[in-house]
């Protein structure tokens, strides 16, 4: 594949590819790491991720509706932060900890 | 010829990857999310190289300034300096889950890779038509006009949130004891 | 950033001057502070060294520099020194986004055997158009100054001023960004200058259903328009700078020191330019969205203009405008020494809150009051311009 010095100029594509490999990032870290407050973080990652995507779009499309996606995401991923971390408070208030894996115990 | 938007560009995107990368490898949680603020500083930045300075303001205001604040308040109050197992065991499982993110990225790579391989030519940012005045203006039209449902909704999940966030934290006490 | 050298190079030196404005007002301000603390309790303050005590500045900020600077034991480097540096971040982008004098024209001239186009130029550090929510987004980053501070000091009094600090900057910064909803809705714009103009020149003017009034004798400030928010912005301010009365980061009766209990010298001077600048941003804006900004009141723009013009302060034109910025700029700044000097007087007059009352108070009292603001803003707007 040639490389031409036209490919460096920022388009919509560069913009997506950002966003593909942060959301790669935040996906690689809600599957690998073990801390449940990393997980709502990685999340947080990815949710971040799509945000840029959307404005890009919006912005290439010259239409506001991605603008208010975004709104929508960040409204959400508030309100998630918000739960998962009163969650995680309080399992690690009873049980002195954070292991995803000892969530598996709460079931039943 | 590069502009130094372009040049912006990159730095932010280059900063936004490195830490974001940081979020995931740190083994000290509190790093990780510092580093994750890092990263939504400079997504608010990429937000502006998109000219919607509203929605940046807001990521700094919304993300920056309350959610990850959050996130290391508990951290801090979890006390987690020594933690042993920062990733998942198993060579197989960690192998897997690597391919499969792997192949995720070539998908997504390519396929916009090869979207934009059938369009040689390079397409430039529309100018701005609006000052961003303008342009909040519009969102907020479209946001109470044609979104005015789903506002609604959302307004109405944010109570319920509230609510059980409240419910949550009150069943071991808090910092008031209940009475 | 310009088209020119000239231009670029202008707007480099007030990026600069603008930071510099905000950390050399720091040592007046500290002088101001001892001297009228002095005065409030019946005693001399500084005033040995030089007229007025003046000098004592110099000499404090030698003792600043010459401390040994010194590391806890079981500190995070990067935090422990990251913090002060991150504290002086969010005042200064803050107060380089706000318009701290008029925007002035040069015309065509020649210099150094050139001819240099005409340029506009901004008495601002860079302008976004949504200038008061870039506003708020910086400065909400100075919750992780704290935070690193009390982290990478490893002391339980540093963690848990930290812990405070926060807790109390994420919760006043919603009734803080609540309180101007009112005035951004009165003004119907996010825009510092369309703010600014619309509060100059003409008396206070207002519908008041279908009918237009006007009182002569007041100017067309926002207070006047929003006093509930203007109250709950400037209460809410003392809780976002962590000062007295809502100073229990640093509660020394409790936490010895709060945040910055490790810290000495140089890098405990920095965390007190970042709350200056804290207060200087509040003030400012309070300036500029409840008092009429830069402008004089009863004075309209142009008869400055006119009146540095006619005067023979400056004869070339392009000094002219210089001169009629300049102005504006130093009255810009009366006004933020006015809420500086308030900041100071509500500081040695106030006992500090217990922290609970200071959660009711934020979450509680100030958030139902904004949103009553808010509502009440709204229902004027819609029906005052109907006549009955």
């Amino acid at each position: 594949m040639p490389i031409n010095p036209e490919a460096w100029k920022v388009g919509l594509d560069h913009y997506l590819y950002l966003s593909s490999l942060l959301f790669i990032f935040g996906m690689l870290g809600v599957l690998m790491r073990r801390n449940v407050i990393v997980i709502l973080m990685c999340i947080e990652l990815m949710l971040n991720a799509v945000n840029i995507s959307f404005i890009a779009f919006s912005r290439y499309a010259e239409s506001t509706n991605g603008q208010v996606m975004v709104f929508f995401v960040m409204t959400i991923a508030a309100a998630e932060a918000a739960v998962g971390l009163a969650l995680a408070v309080t399992v690690f208030k009873k049980f002195k900890e954070v292991n995803i894996r000892f969530f598996e115990h709460l079931k039943g | 010829m590069l502009s130094s938007a372009d040049f912006l560009f990159y730095f932010l995107g280059l900063v936004s990857l490195v830490f974001g990368l940081g979020v995931v490898l740190f083994r000290n949680p509190i790093y990780s999310a510092l580093c994750l603020v890092i990263t939504m500083i400079s997504v608010a930045g990429i937000f502006g190289t998109l000219d919607a300075w509203f929605i940046a303001g807001v990521q700094l205001i919304v993300y920056a300034g309350a959610v990850t604040v959050l996130f290391v308040m508990v951290l801090m109050l979890f006390d987690l300096k020594h933690e042993m197992k920062t990733f998942s065991k198993g060579v197989i499982g960690n192998g897997v889950k690597l391919a499969a993110s792997g192949v995720l990225l070539g998908m997504l790579g390519t396929y916009i890779w090869a979207t934009y391989a059938t369009e040689p030519t390079f397409k430039p940012l529309p100018a701005a038509a609006t000052s961003s005045i303008k342009a909040t203006k519009d969102l907020a039209t479209s946001l109470f006009t044609t979104y005015i449902f789903s506002f609604e909704v959302i307004g109405i999940l944010l109570l319920v949130i509230a609510v059980g966030a409240v419910t949550l934290s009150r069943i071991t006490g808090g910092t008031h004891h209940a009475d | 950033m310009g088209k020119d050298v000239f231009e670029i190079v202008v707007n480099c030196v007030k990026m600069l001057l603008i930071f510099l404005v905000m950390v050399q007002l720091v040592p007046i301000l500290v002088w101001l502070e001892r001297r009228v603390s002095a005065f409030m309790q019946n005693r001399f303050g500084p005033n040995r060294v030089g007229p007025l005590g003046l000098i004592q500045l110099l000499a404090d900020a030698v003792k600043f520099l010459f401390k040994e600077p010194f590391f806890p034991e079981k500190g995070m480097a990067v935090m422990y020194y990251g913090a002060p540096i991150m504290a002086l971040i969010p005042g200064a982008l803050a107060l380089a986004a706000i318009p701290l004098g008029a925007p002035f024209h040069l015309e065509q001239f020649t210099w150094l055997g050139r001819e240099w186009g005409p340029y506009d130029f901004i008495m601002q550090g860079y302008d976004f158009g949504v200038g008061i929510v870039i506003v708020l987004g910086v400065s909400s980053l100075g919750a992780y100054s704290l935070l690193m501070a009390g982290w990478g000091s490893s002391n339980k009094y540093s963690l848990l001023g930290a812990l405070r600090a926060s807790a109390q900057m994420v919760s006043y910064e919603l009734a803080l960004g609540l309180s101007l909803v009112g005035i951004l809705m009165v003004f119907n714009t996010f825009s510092f200058y369309d703010i600014i103009a619309q509060q100059t020149g003409m008396p206070l003017t207002f519908n008041f259903f279908g009918k237009v009034h006007s009182i002569a004798w007041l100017p067309n400030w926002g207070i006047f328009f929003n006093p509930l928010g203007a109250l709950i912005f400037f209460c809410a301010s003392f809780a976002e700078t962590n000062r007295l009365p809502f100073d229990l980061p640093e509660a020394e009766g409790e936490l010895v020191a709060g945040f910055h209990t490790e810290y000495g010298g140089f890098a405990l001077l920095m965390f007190y330019i970042g709350e200056y600048g804290h207060m200087m941003v509040a003030s400012a804006l309070m300036a500029t969205f409840y008092f009429g900004g830069y402008t004089i009141p009863y004075v309209a723009n142009e008869s400055v203009a006119n009146w540095v013009s006619s005067g023979g302060l400056a004869t070339h034109p392009n000094w002219a405008a210089f001169l009629t910025s300049l102005i504006f700029f130093l009255v810009f700044l009366l006004k933020v020494f006015l809420f500086l000097l308030i900041y100071i007087w509500v500081r040695w007059t106030l006992p500090r809150f217990r922290y609970d009352q200071l959660m009711d108070l934020g979450w509680k009292t100030m958030l139902p009051w904004a949103l009553f603001n808010t509502v009440l803003t709204a229902v004027w707007l819609a029906f005052s311009h109907r006549p009955v």
